[in-house]
């Protein structure tokens, strides 16, 4: 069966009620029924009939989802809407192959645990490229770049990747016999690119956070990109190939829980690997074990380290709002657990913002089709963050953080973006 | 098919950016949430009347469908652009333009989304009442077009009941205003009654001017459960009967419980039928109208009667109720969605009578709806691919028809004619009735370009399928369906 046939009877269950609409943050943006579910899952509906060219205006509709899956948890039929734009991005690269420039970053992101060339290259370019934004830690790009554009605030490249730390590198745990639960736990801790190249700190808060929990932390040498990326552009033989190689480092070394402070990479290890491995039966039980041990720290901490009320805060009076990232709170289902961490921290209040789990835009590759767009969702976003008077939005996802912090320096919102272990 | 030269005349109205031409976009304007599909030949994305009057002028002068359309939720099929044309998207004219708080109106485009509309309005403790399933995202326009009803209509009424007059581009490119910024006016005829339900075969609103009404200090939602449904059915008129007048009186029966939990998990619980009653007013009022209706459910044989406690509650409660519709496919592949009123005393009969035609032609019948006003949606469920069943579904339809207007009741209370329901308007109106309905449109649209193969049955041969008189004589149709 080809890609698309495999999704004809979840295309069926759509009866068009419109009720994705509601929802629906690139049709708010856009206003117009090609951008949202149901105009969308139409036009693949016709490519499957085969009487739809792979032309550019419908991979412009295709592409131009943030896969947020508003519309799947609001789906009156249940219709898995992410899955169907997933697979008809697949599709296309099928015919098409995958954009040259995002086949090298995947190529580099799975082959190599260390800094990619094309990364080292920018951490020596980026003060050509780009000038530090005065009011936050981040860098605007000088020049329209190629994937990028100008005026961009876009984070800079880690010096050294958290994987490449050495009291990182120490804790690669190989070998060592695992400590079973009822004993110490042991947890694993998987980084994601966003962590590893972007923001080490994250990975140092959490290390230290897991620390003081009193569990044994490994951080296993030789996981690669988590192949979210790779899966929501449609390139599922690279996703595939990560999900692998992933599973094969993870199952080398014991360990109760695998944890990560990346909603993105949460949501694909804990229930994508599945996908892009396919039905081979043996794959599908290892991935099954695997995938049950997977927690998001937040969740981890609360439910089973019994963390709430250890966090340290800010350590001043601080108003926080705290933004749902949509792989975590829809995808995950983990909505409480961050909150519970963050109000618990001494001297900060918790002020919960208008759609909280509204998508910042960045997602499903979004941000890369179509800045402009992405930037629109996130306008609305940084103006809930703006009425709700917080200090600092804290979240659970690099990606996310990026984006935001990049929408509250263009529409001028005072809001600092922090991790929830940042605050604990 | 649209000529070069229409095409271009429309790109130059309202901008080449807000025309459409491309397959992509046409499909995605070809169908509404009655699921079938006819692709325009171009979508225009539209920003004032003036630039709908140009295009209903050019409509008329070169002879192409022009077909109004909100967010395409319809029931009826009232946007779909079955004779081909041109798609007049009101996307764009989304803006709440007054919300005046001393003389309790405000003014809209049609492209505003009702929940939005509701959400600015109740923020100055003000209500607008009708509240169609659809509510999150239908538009005020398509609310017009059709005269959306919902569970409020039981206290509130329906939207008829709260537009006071139109900014309307007739068929013909004449932009008028009809009706009053007041309680009262009898100035000529009511051209705004009449728009109002048109289904956008006489007119494009382009602006509207509704009533609103004090936002109820206090609401209070109750979940009565009982073992049978004809109890649930006989205990709604008894609660009217008592005196007290809820917001909403809705009935849920034991198939659609079932499907919309599966899908809300709201904790609705498993049985043959629910009502889902919400009473406000004063905080006083509220209390006691909650306490005759819970007595009230129990004497007609309610197993337990229930408050929802907390906003959460309640949002889950009608999240389930308003997706019970599309929730039903988990039934069947396909279903006709039939929303019958009959007198309110005579919903038992109505509720006994379509339970025997489900036994009878072995079908999934679920009922569910505003039981308060009468307004029960009746789901045929049926799967397509097997003829036989299909045949049985559209069997049942007539005869939930012939029933409803024997009960002396009328075939749709909420969602139009449209496509639909055109085949069966001889089963309520007698052919005079219809043809008075036909001399309006032609005085209105005498060319025929706005919204054609709407309300009225295309050919002869259908609309003789049935014939009131002889309906009435023997009970049989004239003419086989």
């Amino acid at each position: 069966m080809n890609t698309l046939e495999l999704l004809k009877e979840e295309i069926e269950k759509c009866v068009r009620c419109g009720t994705c609409r509601s929802v629906c943050p690139t049709l708010k943006a856009i206003g117009r029924e090609t951008a949202c579910a149901r105009g969308r899952i139409t036009l693949v509906e016709h490519r499957l009939k085969g009487s739809l060219e792979l032309s550019g205006n419908y991979l412009r509709h295709i592409k131009e989802c943030t896969l947020c899956g508003a519309c799947k948890s609001n789906c009156p039929n249940g219709v898995d809407t992410v899955r169907i734009f997933a697979g008809a991005r697949a599709e296309a690269v099928e015919k098409e192959g995958v954009p040259y420039a995002a086949s090298v970053v995947f190529k580099n992101l799975l082959e190599s645990n260390r800094l990619p060339w094309a990364l080292k290259l920018a951490n020596r370019l980026q003060g050509v490229l780009f000038r530090d934004a005065v009011a936050s830690s981040g860098l605007l790009s000088r020049f329209p770049l190629p994937l990028i554009g100008s005026g961009r605030l876009l984070p800079p490249i880690a010096k050294t990747p958290f994987l490449e730390l050495p009291n990182v590198k120490a804790l690669s745990g190989h070998g060592r016999p695992g400590g079973a639960l009822g004993k110490a736990v042991r947890v694993a801790f998987y980084a994601g690119c966003g962590v590893n190249y972007l923001m080490p700190e994250i990975g140092t808060a959490s290390l230290d956070v897991l620390k003081r929990a009193g569990v044994e932390v490994v951080v296993p040498v030789g996981q690669v990109c988590c192949g979210m990326p790779a899966y929501a552009m449609g390139d599922r033989a690279t996703a595939r190939a990560m999900a692998l190689k992933n599973l094969d480092i993870f199952e080398s070394c014991n360990f109760d829980f695998v944890t990560t402070a990346c909603a993105t990479c949460g949501h694909g290890l804990k229930s994508l690997f599945k996908d892009m491995l396919g039905d081979d039966p043996e794959l599908k039980s290892r991935v099954e074990a695997f995938s049950k041990k997977v927690r998001d720290i937040s969740e981890l901490l609360v439910n089973e380290l019994g963390f709430k009320g250890k966090g340290r805060g800010p350590g001043h009076e601080t108003k926080v709002t705290y933004h749902d990232p949509c792989h975590l709170g829809r995808a995950q289902g983990v909505r409480e657990e961050p909150r519970a961490l963050i109000a618990s921290c001494p001297g900060v209040s918790l002020e919960e913002m208008k759609n909280p789990c509204s998508c910042c835009g960045l997602g499903g590759g979004l941000s890369l089709v179509n800045y402009e767009l992405s930037m629109e969702i996130a306008k609305r976003k940084a103006e809930n963050i703006r009425s709700s008077g917080a200090d600092v939005v804290v979240t659970a996802c690099p990606g996310c953080m990026v984006h935001l912090r990049d929408g509250l320096h263009r529409f001028g919102v005072n809001a600092k973006v922090a991790h929830v272990v940042e605050l604990l | 098919m649209l000529s070069e030269l229409v095409k271009n005349e429309l790109k130059r109205i309202v901008g080449t950016a807000n025309a459409a031409f491309a397959r992509e976009e046409l499909l995605c304007y070809s169908y509404d949430a009655t699921n079938t599909l006819y692709p325009p030949d171009a979508v225009v994305f539209v920003k004032s009347a003036e630039e709908v009057s140009l295009i209903l002028k050019m409509a008329n002068s070169e002879g192409f469908p022009v077909i109004p359309r909100g967010a395409g939720s319809g029931f009826s099929g009232g946007s779909l652009p079955v004779e081909g044309g041109v798609v007049i998207s009101t996307e764009r004219m989304n803006g709440i333009i007054e919300i005046d708080t001393e003389n309790l109106t405000a003014v809209v485009e049609p492209g505003v989304v009702l929940w939005e509309f509701q959400q600015e309005v109740e923020k100055k403790g003000l209500f607008y009442p009708p509240d169609p399933s659809s509510l999150r995202f239908s538009t005020l326009g398509g609310n017009i077009a059709e005269c959306a009803g919902g569970p409020r209509a039981v206290k509130y009424g329906v939207t008829k009941d709260y537009v006071l007059g139109l900014e309307v581009v007739l068929p013909t490119g004449e932009i008028i205003n009809t009706g009053v910024r007041t309680a009262k006016g009898v100035v000529g005829y009511d051209l705004t009654k009449l728009m109002v339900g048109s289904e956008g075969t006489l007119g494009v609103v382009t602006k509207a001017t509704l009533k609103l009404v004090p936002l109820p200090e206090a609401t209070r939602t109750l979940l009565a459960v009982f073992p049978d449904l004809k109890d649930a059915a006989t205990a709604v008129s008894g609660i009217i009967k008592a005196k007290v007048i809820p917001s909403t009186l809705e009935l849920i029966d034991g198939v659609s419980l079932k499907c919309v939990e599966e899908y809300a998990k709201a904790g609705l619980p498993e049985a043959e039928a629910v009502l889902l009653i919400e009473v406000d007013g004063s905080r006083e009022g509220v209390v006691k109208d909650s306490e005759v209706v819970e007595r009230i459910c129990m004497e007609y044989g309610a197993q337990s009667v229930k408050s929802a406690t907390g906003k959460d509650e309640v949002r889950d409660l009608w999240k389930a109720r308003r997706a019970i519709s599309a929730s039903l496919f988990r039934v069947k592949p396909n279903k006709i969605n039939e929303d019958v009123v009959v007198p309110r005393a005579s919903i038992p009969e109505l509720i006994g009578g379509v339970r025997e035609i489900a036994d009878r032609l072995n079908l999934t019948i679920a009922c569910f709806g505003h039981a308060g006003d009468g307004n029960i949606h009746v789901n045929v469920m049926y799967d397509k691919t097997n003829p036989c069943e299909a045949k049985a579904a559209e069997d049942a339809v007539t005869e939930v028809f012939k029933l409803t207007v024997e009960l002396k009741g009328t075939i749709s209370g909420e969602h139009g004619v449209g496509v639909s329901k055109a085949r069966y308007l001889s089963l309520e109106l007698k052919p005079e009735a219809i043809e008075a309905m036909k001399r309006i449109k032609a005085a209105f649209d005498p060319n025929g370009i706005l919204n054609p193969g709407k309300i009225f049955p295309k050919k002869a041969a259908e609309e003789g399928a049935y014939m009131v008189g002889a309906e009435a004589a023997s009970g049989v149709p004239a003419t086989g369906l």
